[in-house]
């Protein structure tokens, strides 16, 4: 499904600095893979360039067969806002918002009308069990809640690939075991899952693990 | 477009859109969730628009007032004068004045003669008595003057053909004199004068309240042996008359050489209303225009500021799907709709003003719904303006952004 072929990615700011070199990565349908790494390996380089945020130096990058080095920006941006769900670790829900209105802003410049998007939106929120605070102010939330808005947010226009950074960077354990639950449910019912995470609990959730160290993407042998 | 056309197609998706109503929406959403920071982001606007309809109210309240009380006595007065003081007197007698009343639009017209000021006494030979003009009218000069008599009576026609030594004094000067009742004597160049009446007033030529007024005819021998006596013909006319009888009245009083008088009409009151009302709109404008700039600039600054503080709002745009062109848009759409509520704001602001102060002062408030719709329309283009700059700066916030924490 996403095939990426010799990535190169450098930063320059005066020091040239290789984020991602020649990788690798082929990624199946209803995976859920984790990434680790050292801080500055460019593991969110990795996550960046596959959710089309960043674009890569050299290489080759394909989802679902499509080379997307050439494309416009209306196709990029109709791929990163439609095939792909997107989880912070600050989570980044709009203050003055209500939650549901929140998690209809992950929908807002797709293919929905306003009313689809709130049913959308209402069924994404049942999922992941806060329906019943659809009309809460995010602020008065707690993190682990405000995380499951953001996943809801993610995952409500029903995306095909769920890419996480650090998604439990700013929960405790007894929250972080509910969002991962919830991870595993969202990829047991076909959702692809791209999780990058510094918590060694976090990545052994994943059936596939990488690791990235100094730009260099590897297989982790289970 | 049509290889991205196809990709979509194959990847199952649709071209990303920000429809008009989402976008009216997001907007409205930003700009009114968060009243306190729109308001002081707003604040410039908002007091120009303010500035602008309640001056421009205020105004047309005033102009409808000095309109409405505008002096119709000195609209309607005419004094026509000879170009040379030495001009024979003829013009002043009895025929060509008659011309001059059949003149449609005069109400009354008659001559006068102004002598230079001299002693008044109430006891012959006396000396040091207050000093004031002499002034000579006519019956009818005298109804254009009309005096407001405190005591006594004016002058009749047979005083005037009589040459009759009647005076009417002033208030002030009979004061001076110790003078408190009429039918008593006063002494001009020690001639006795019986005084007629007193008066504290006129309707026309304020120059009269500190003149002692006799018969024309009687004030005319008088005049004789003095060679710097003022003449002139005072016309009251009907409303809206004044300037035509000022371009008829030489011709009507010396057909031979109209050009020897000139008559004085006061200004069109309409022309001067349009003058007084340009002149106080222009500087309105001016004000409100310089106003309507701090506004943009404030709009702007505040607008520029908020980008910084919104970037990871703009970077989750930008992940979840929004095109460079949508945060553009909804930006610029933010910033126009700030300037139309606040403009909005500030033209209600301004008609309460215009009101309130018209209602302290017992004026009849003059209100116009056009003003207010151009202050907020014109505040709506500044948001607008002052938009553009901080949306495109907006749109080269990266999507990155959004993943750093």
């Amino acid at each position: 499904m996403l095939e990426l072929t010799g990535i190169d990615r450098t930063y320059d700011d005066g020091h040239p600095v290789s984020a991602l070199r020649k990788a690798n990565l082929t990624l199946t349908e209803g995976e859920y893979v984790t990434v680790t790494g050292p801080s500055g390996s460019g593991k969110s380089t990795l996550l960046n360039v596959i959710g089309l945020l960043d674009r890569p130096d050299g290489g080759s990058y394909r989802v679902c067969g499509v080379e997307t080095a050439g494309l416009g920006e209306r196709v990029r941006v109709g791929i990163r806002g439609q095939l792909f769900g997107f989880v912070f670790q600050a989570f980044h829900l709009l203050a003055g918002r209500s939650t549901v209105e929140n998690v209809e802003l992950g929908m807002l410049y797709g293919r929905h009308a306003r009313r689809t998007r709130r049913r959308l939106a209402v069924a994404a929120l049942d999922r992941v069990g806060l329906g019943h605070r659809r009309h809460a102010d995010p602020r008065t939330l707690s993190g682990g809640e405000r995380q499951r808005v953001a996943i809801a947010r993610a995952v409500a226009g029903r995306p095909r690939v769920l890419l996480c950074d650090e998604p439990t960077g700013n929960l405790d354990s007894a929250t972080t075991a509910t969002v991962l639950a919830l991870l595993r449910e969202l990829n047991t019912a076909g959702l692809t899952v791209v999780v990058v995470t510094h918590d060694e609990r976090v990545a052994a959730e994943g059936d596939r693990g990488l690791r990235v160290v100094d730009g260099t993407v590897t297989e982790v042998v289970r | 477009m049509r290889a991205g056309r196809a990709d979509r197609a194959r990847l199952g998706i649709a071209a990303p859109r920000l429809r008009p109503g989402d976008l009216a929406r997001e907007s409205w959403l930003s700009v009114t969730r968060f009243p306190g920071r729109s308001l002081l982001t707003a604040l410039g606007t908002l007091l120009a628009a303010a500035a602008f309809v309640s001056t421009l109210g205020l105004v047309s309240t005033l102009s409808q007032q000095v309109s409405s009380a505008f002096d119709l006595r000195r609209a309607t007065e005419v004094v026509v004068k000879a170009e040379d003081p030495g001009l024979d007197n003829g013009w002043q007698h009895a025929e060509p004045v008659d011309r001059l009343r059949r003149l449609a639009g005069v109400v009354a017209a008659g001559p006068r003669v102004t002598l230079a000021e001299r002693p008044v006494t109430r006891l012959a030979g006396g000396s040091g008595g207050p000093a004031a003009r002499i002034m000579g009218a006519d019956p009818e000069a005298l109804r254009v003057l009309a005096p407001n008599l405190v005591q006594g009576r004016l002058f009749t026609a047979f005083d005037e053909s009589a040459a009759a030594r009647l005076v009417l004094l002033p208030r002030a000067l009979a004061g001076e004199l110790g003078l408190h009742r009429t039918q008593a004597a006063v002494f001009i160049d020690d001639r006795a004068y019986t005084v007629a009446g007193i008066y504290d007033d006129v309707r026309r030529r304020p120059e009269a309240l500190h003149s002692v007024i006799m018969p024309f005819s009687t004030a005319n021998r008088l005049a004789d042996a003095t060679p710097d006596a003022e003449r002139d013909i005072v016309v009251e006319t009907a409303p809206g008359a004044a300037q035509l009888i000022g371009h008829q009245a030489p011709l009507a009083l010396h057909p031979a050489a109209p050009d020897a008088l000139r008559a004085i009409a006061p200004p069109d009151p309409r022309t001067l209303r349009r003058e007084v009302e340009s002149d106080l709109a222009r500087s309105t404008l001016l004000i409100s225009a310089i106003s309507l700039v701090i506004g943009t600039v404030s709009i702007g600054n505040a607008a520029t500021a908020s980008i910084a503080a919104r970037r990871a709002e703009i970077g989750l745009r930008r992940a979840v799907g929004a095109r460079r062109r949508h945060i553009f848009t909804q930006l610029l759409c933010e910033t126009t709709v700030l300037g139309a509520l606040s403009g909005t704001a500030g033209a209600f602001l301004g008609l309460a003003v215009t009101a309130g102060v018209s209602l302290w002062n017992g004026w009849l408030p003059v209100i116009d719904p056009g003003t207010a719709l151009r202050a907020a329309g014109c505040c709506a283009a500044a948001g607008l303006l002052a938009g553009l700059l901080p949306a495109l700066r907006a749109t080269r916030v990266q999507p990155v952004t959004a993943l750093q924490r």
